[in-house]
């Protein structure tokens, strides 16, 4: 009896190594619990079912040997403070051998150190803080486009809008990411020659907007922009419609392009207008998935919800790896991490380039919310669909 | 001087729906000598019980909250009997920690089974409004914060007029003499915590119509309820709304006048002064 056992145990380790030979492990540590919850499974989800196609297509060849893609993904339960703990657990211990990111900038902002003193590299589809990428860090990769810049197809499509909103207020959380869209906002609110009427941070937990809302009533702003997170949006315009606030157009940085969204808020989402660096799109080719409507709907089939862009943004992190080990043809984290600033692809996701700074350049659609439905509205070239605007007050929808 | 107005009703409205959700945790705390740290996620279990109630079976969120609260008392009351009738008399300290554990497991359960999706309990009047000489006043709030002070009124009447209410001050106050006049303790703190719980359970119902719900909003929820048990004291659950109220202008005039970034500095700070000038809470007796 004890023979066989050791027998099996001796089996297992083998088997083990002989596995380990040939596999790429990517290691992540995500937030499947806590607050983040909500958002953070997209980017679990999105790189499982990156990993997974890529290995039914063949895996990865280096040097004449195939490898499959394997993931090691660990639960960071929302709190920065164990993600980071978790990234150098997935480095000493774990041996993984290259890095995907966590969701939401002030995550990516601490765990990135991690990346870069180890010198490993990550590409993270999950912080858009300029922050992120502005400390000279040579081995972090984002593929979500600079928070700053988050607002910028929105005010220049205000400018076309008739009649044009002349006075702006801007609302943000206090979190690396929101911190950049208004750092960024406020620049660009100056240069397309807009009054900012309001210029007010909020802490990232408020639940209670009304003292806010009031204060908007009484300065009477032609557009509202907010930057914060779902939750806090969510409150934001239930208590903005039980205050009877109207503006002549809202935006906000999150949570328009997700199904969860629309479905909290069921016809209380109309007019509410956002953005999105991506929309599946048959335009969008891509080597694994043919295109990005093809992967919206083979994940839609899998998951049983619609990916929106940080499903995207995973998948496209999942392939920047293939593509940079097999023009790399190594593992040395080095050499592969010179690959991926050299990057130059098309995905599901979009034209993946990295700039020096390591963050992707990608315009932002402005999007709104139409009887239930995202309506892509307005993007670089012009408008795409009838805005609905000015939006109606609540009292007379 | 109109936004002022406003931001005033807006404090009261705000501290109404507060007020009734520390209710329950400072009635615990007082006569259990139990600072109930899963007391957040009881008004989480009783916003996805309403939340459940209106959208599967079209139960209006307020006939929904007597429901509400029963299954919150139900859950209240095993608890008690199952798991902290076995710390009754131990120190502070085990406590604090077996109602962390219960909160912690409450949580990644309601996780498990209700997603980490946000949800909002959304009856078409959810937004309604009306205005009072240019004051807008949100209807569910205003109902909400009704419904808190009458919950406040029948738990003050019942504490003081009804004999179990008068059993369960006793037990609170000396243990051994009522004993000696026959209470049973093991039933009064089981009853007093599944109270407890149902009124979490009315203030969660009332918090999804407002706000919207993820297994996670417990946390905040307690720390806030908190506040208002020692802003207000312990003593009587009228305490405990003007604690509420208190902590709802304050937060709503620091948001105005400081910043919306300073209300959690201002808040505890001042429970921090209470803590030191008026232990037993702005009503009551001075230590």
């Amino acid at each position: 009896m004890k023979r066989l056992m050791i027998g099996i145990a001796a089996a297992l380790a083998l088997s083990g190594t002989a596995m380990a030979q040939d596999t790429i492990t990517l290691g992540a540590s995500v937030q499947e619990t806590g607050p983040l919850a909500n958002t953070g499974r997209y980017y679990r989800d999105g790189y499982n079912f990156a990993i997974d196609k890529i290995n039914e297509k063949g895996g990865v060849t280096v040097n004449g040997k195939h490898y499959k893609l394997a993931l090691k993904i660990l639960d960071n339960q929302s709190d920065t403070n164990l993600s980071v703990r978790q990234y150098v657990q997935l480095l000493t211990q774990d041996k993984v051998n290259f890095l995907l990111g966590p969701f939401a900038s002030d995550f990516a902002l601490a765990d990135s150190s991690v990346a870069e003193k180890y010198q490993v590299p990550m590409i993270e589809g999950g912080g858009a803080s300029d922050q992120i990428f502005s400390r000279g860090y040579k081995y972090i990769f984002g593929t979500l486009p600079a928070g700053s810049e988050y607002f910028d197809s929105t005010l220049q499509m205000m400018g076309k809008l008739k009649p044009a909103p002349k006075s702006v207020a801007l609302l943000y959380a206090d979190d690396a990411f929101d911190v950049s869209v208004a750092k960024g906002t406020r620049a660009l609110i100056k240069a397309y020659g807009l009054q900012a009427v309001q210029d007010q941070r909020y802490s990232s937990n408020t639940s209670d907007f009304s003292t806010l809302i009031s204060q908007l009533k009484s300065s009477q702003p032609d557009a509202i922009l907010v930057s914060g997170h779902e939750t806090e949006v969510l409150n934001f315009i239930r208590q903005a419609k039980s205050l009877n606030l109207s503006a002549k157009l809202y935006s906000f940085t999150v949570g328009v392009p997700t199904a969860d969204f629309r479905k909290a808020l069921g016809k209380d989402a109309n007019y509410a207008f956002g953005m999105t660096p991506w929309l599946p799109s048959t335009k969008d080719k891509d080597e694994y998935f043919g295109d990005g409507a093809n992967f919206a709907s083979a994940y839609a089939k899998q998951f049983g919800y619609a990916p929106d862009y940080h499903a995207a943004s995973a998948a496209a992190d999942v392939e920047a790896y293939v593509k940079a080990i097999t023009a790399a043809n190594s593992l040395d984290p080095k050499k592969v991490r010179d690959e991926i600033a050299k990057l130059n692809f098309d995905s599901l996701y979009g034209r993946i380039a990295f700039t020096a700074h390591g963050q992707i350049n990608l315009p932002q659609t402005v999007i709104q919310v139409q009887d239930g439905k995202v309506v892509p509205i307005y993007n670089r070239t012009g408008f795409l669909a009838k805005a609905q605007y000015p939006m109606p007050a609540w009292d007379k929808r | 001087m109109h936004l002022l107005l406003q931001i005033l009703v807006n404090g009261v409205l705000l501290g109404g729906l507060y007020a009734l959700m520390a209710l329950g945790l400072a009635l615990v705390w007082g006569v259990l000598n139990i600072v109930n740290l899963a007391h957040g996620s009881f008004i989480m279990l009783g916003a996805y019980a309403g939340y459940y109630l209106f959208t599967k079976l079209g139960v209006d969120p307020f006939v929904a909250l007597p429901i509400s609260m029963v299954s919150l008392f139900c859950v209240g009351y095993l608890i008690q009997r199952n798991i902290l009738n076995l710390i009754a008399r131990a120190p502070m300290f085990n406590t604090l920690l077996i109602t962390f554990g219960i909160d912690v497991v409450l949580t990644y359960l309601a996780q498990m089974i209700f997603s980490a999706d946000f949800r909002t309990t959304n009856p078409v009047y959810a937004g309604d409004n009306f205005a009072v000489a240019g004051i807008t006043l949100p209807l569910v709030r205003v109902l909400a914060c009704g419904i808190a002070l009458a919950l406040t009124i029948a738990l003050w009447l019942f504490l003081s007029r009804s004999r179990l209410g008068r059993a369960i001050r006793a037990t609170a106050q000396n243990l051994g003499a009522a004993r000696l006049y026959g209470v049973e303790p093991r039933l009064i703190y089981a009853l007093t915590f599944g109270l407890g719980a149902a009124l979490a359970g009315a203030a969660g119902d009332l918090y999804g119509v407002v706000s919207q719900i993820n297994p996670y909003i417990g946390a905040t929820l307690t720390g806030k309820s908190f506040a208002i048990a020692i802003i207000g004291g312990l003593e009587s659950p009228l305490g405990v709304v003007v604690g509420g109220m208190f902590l709802g202008i304050v937060e709503s005039l620091t948001a105005l006048y400081i910043g919306p970034t300073y209300v959690d500095v201002v808040s505890f700070g001042i429970l921090v002064l209470v803590l030191i000038f008026r232990p037993n809470g702005i009503l009551g007796a001075t230590a």
